[in-house]
């Protein structure tokens, strides 16, 4: 259906306004189910790129945040600002800076890293790590101080101690993913300057819909949109899922049941 | 769990990468015109089949291709701005250029044309009467202000009629490409000066959406020759060199030639070929080029396009 109208090479019919949005939809459903392959390899780059971003600037960022919120020492409260400013790093800046460093006649040139999926992953941790700091912050700091007493006056050793808080936080580091991963997912300024949108190797979901927005292919770069949202739709939905599942709280376990601790 | 889901769907994903490796990649440092128009992925199935390789491009402004080319970052530029071309060339960055193909710019503005340059005797005096307009609040003007080729054009052209439009509340600099600058314009009903490819494309794709036509044509100030130009393979030895000669080669064959004769879209002829017909558009000669890339093409058993066969 509409196929003819979502042909626009013809010239014959113009779409305006709604029209677009719903033919976008249309186009959408086509092509996911269709699975044309340029499009397959533009969403698949965009998860492996923002899921890998994710993956290790949660990897960097939740033990760094736990270190901070879990330590007290001389000017925490500047780290802690200095990462919440991070949180809301622009994309376009983070891009110019790895452009400038990864630049063949840049400091880091040698890498070869320009223009590769390699440095949009570098890229998005950057702007990932911050973020999965801050949450984790956030999140250990407000739990209840007691539970750190109670475990500590259980006999529970440093590592086990910061185990405990960090399990109990969970919700919050799983947060701390889903923050991360919608940011990453959705930028564009970074990838496009650090992975130039080459065709069939650095073209992600957003830097594809830039330039079809561009060439006036308002369907298709609607449809794109569409596509990244359901993804986005899609992880959310697993994470949220997992958090609800471990809502139950420790904390609350050791209040209301008996003393089941084993160390 | 979730550190697992990802971390297996990113291993699972990287391994289905359907890139292909093995084939040779180049990197086109390129104006948005040539992309927007559709132009590269026109030629890019030719080209890739071949040389057996993959053809990509950076979707830049000419000022942003110098500069990315100048460091390194691109296997070949293909640009319109004859000055900074020049310049490229003068500073060592590049060892060859020719002019491998041109189209016209074209005024574009609101029908009702409240400057009138409808009849305007040239693109200097359009420009003088739009300013004027601008003045007295009947009308708007929307640059590229990106400093592309485009760009370096239009100011061109304002310095000839002796005026500097900016910070004038008439004139307003998108800074983006020629396509969402046409947009801009369409929406303010603004003029804008326009690669004539970008704005066939874009009529073609959005129709009577934009609410645009060609008040002011013709003028041979509007020439917009495309220069294709090699880098130094000596100064920047980590680029491929070797497929950027290759494309070179292919562009000024006769086979690449008469693809970019043969380009339409929405049945308008978009640019024409103009390897070895320098002088013939009236341009500087470009005699010593031409020479050198015949006897490239024969060495490597290509045929240069009929025209220049002669010489």
């Amino acid at each position: 259906m509409g196929k003819a109208e979502v042909e626009k090479k013809g010239g014959a019919n113009h779409l305006a306004g709604w029209e677009e949005v719903f033919y976008g939809l249309v186009k959408a459903v086509e092509l996911i189910f269709s699975g044309d392959p340029d499009v397959v390899q533009i969403t698949i780059l965009s998860l492996r790129v923002s899921g890998l971003a994710t993956l290790i600037g949660g990897a960097l960022g939740i033990p760094l945040g736990a270190l901070v919120a879990l330590r007290t020492f001389r000017g925490k409260t500047l780290v802690v600002s200095v990462i919440n400013t991070l949180m809301g790093l622009p994309p376009v800046l983070v891009g110019l800076v790895y452009y400038i460093l990864l630049s063949s006649t840049g400091p880091l040139g040698f890498l070869r890293l320009l223009y590769t999926p390699e440095a949009m992953i570098l890229a998005q941790l950057t702007m990932v790590l911050p973020i999965a700091a801050g949450v984790t912050i956030s999140s250990v700091s407000t739990i209840d101080p007691k539970l750190r007493e109670v475990a500590v006056s259980l006999g529970a050793n440093p590592l086990q101690e910061t185990a405990i808080l960090l399990w109990e936080a969970r919700v919050g580091l799983l947060t701390a993913l889903v923050v991360g991963f919608g940011a990453a997912i959705s930028e564009v300024g970074a990838i496009m300057i650090v992975g130039g949108n080459l065709l069939g190797y650095t073209r992600a979901l957003t830097t594809a819909i830039v330039l079809l927005t561009n060439q006036g292919e308002f369907v298709e770069a609607i449809a794109l949109g569409i596509i990244l949202l359901t993804l986005a739709f899609l992880v959310n939905a697993i994470l949220t899922l997992l958090q609800m599942r471990s809502r139950s709280s420790l904390f609350a376990q050791i209040y209301t049941r008996e003393p089941r601790l084993k160390w | 769990m979730v550190v697992a889901a990802i971390l297996t769907a990113s291993i699972v994903f990287s391994t289905t990468n359907p890139t292909s490796t093995t084939r040779s990649r180049l990197v086109i440092a390129t104006t948005t015109s040539t992309v927007d128009s559709g132009l590269l992925d026109y030629l890019k199935p030719y080209f890739d089949k071949r040389f057996d390789a993959d053809m990509t491009w950076l979707y830049l402004g000419t000022g942003q291709a110098i500069a990315v080319a100048s460091r390194g970052d691109a296997d070949i530029l293909l640009v319109h701005d004859r000055e900074k071309e020049d310049a490229f060339l003068a500073s060592g960055n590049g060892t060859h250029r020719a002019t491998v193909m041109y189209n016209d710019f074209v005024i574009i503005g609101p029908a009702n044309d409240p400057a009138n340059i409808r009849g305007a005797g040239g693109a200097v005096e359009a420009f003088k009467r739009i300013a004027e307009a601008g003045r007295s609040g009947k009308t708007l003007f929307v640059s590229r202000g990106d400093n592309s080729g485009t760009h370096a054009l239009e100011m061109k052209i304002w310095s000839a009629a002796g005026l500097d439009p900016r910070e004038r509340g008439w004139y307003m600099e998108a800074g983006q490409g020629m396509s969402s600058t046409i947009r801009i314009s369409s929406e303010k009903q603004a003029y804008t000066l326009s690669d004539r490819g970008t704005w066939v494309k874009l009529k073609s794709a959005l129709g009577e959406a934009l609410r645009l036509q060609i008040l002011f044509e013709g003028d041979k100030t509007l020439l917009n020759p495309y220069g294709l130009i090699l880098l130094n393979p000596v100064k920047y030895p980590k680029i491929n060199s070797e497929l950027a000669e290759k494309f070179f080669l292919f562009m000024v064959s006769k086979e690449g030639q008469r693809l970019i004769e043969s380009y339409r879209v929405a049945g308008e002829q978009i640019f024409f070929p103009a390897f070895g017909k320098a002088e013939d558009i009236g341009l500087p000669s470009e005699e010593e080029e031409v020479r050198y890339w015949i006897k490239r093409l024969s060495e490597n058993g290509l045929e240069p396009p009929p025209w220049v066969k002669q010489r």
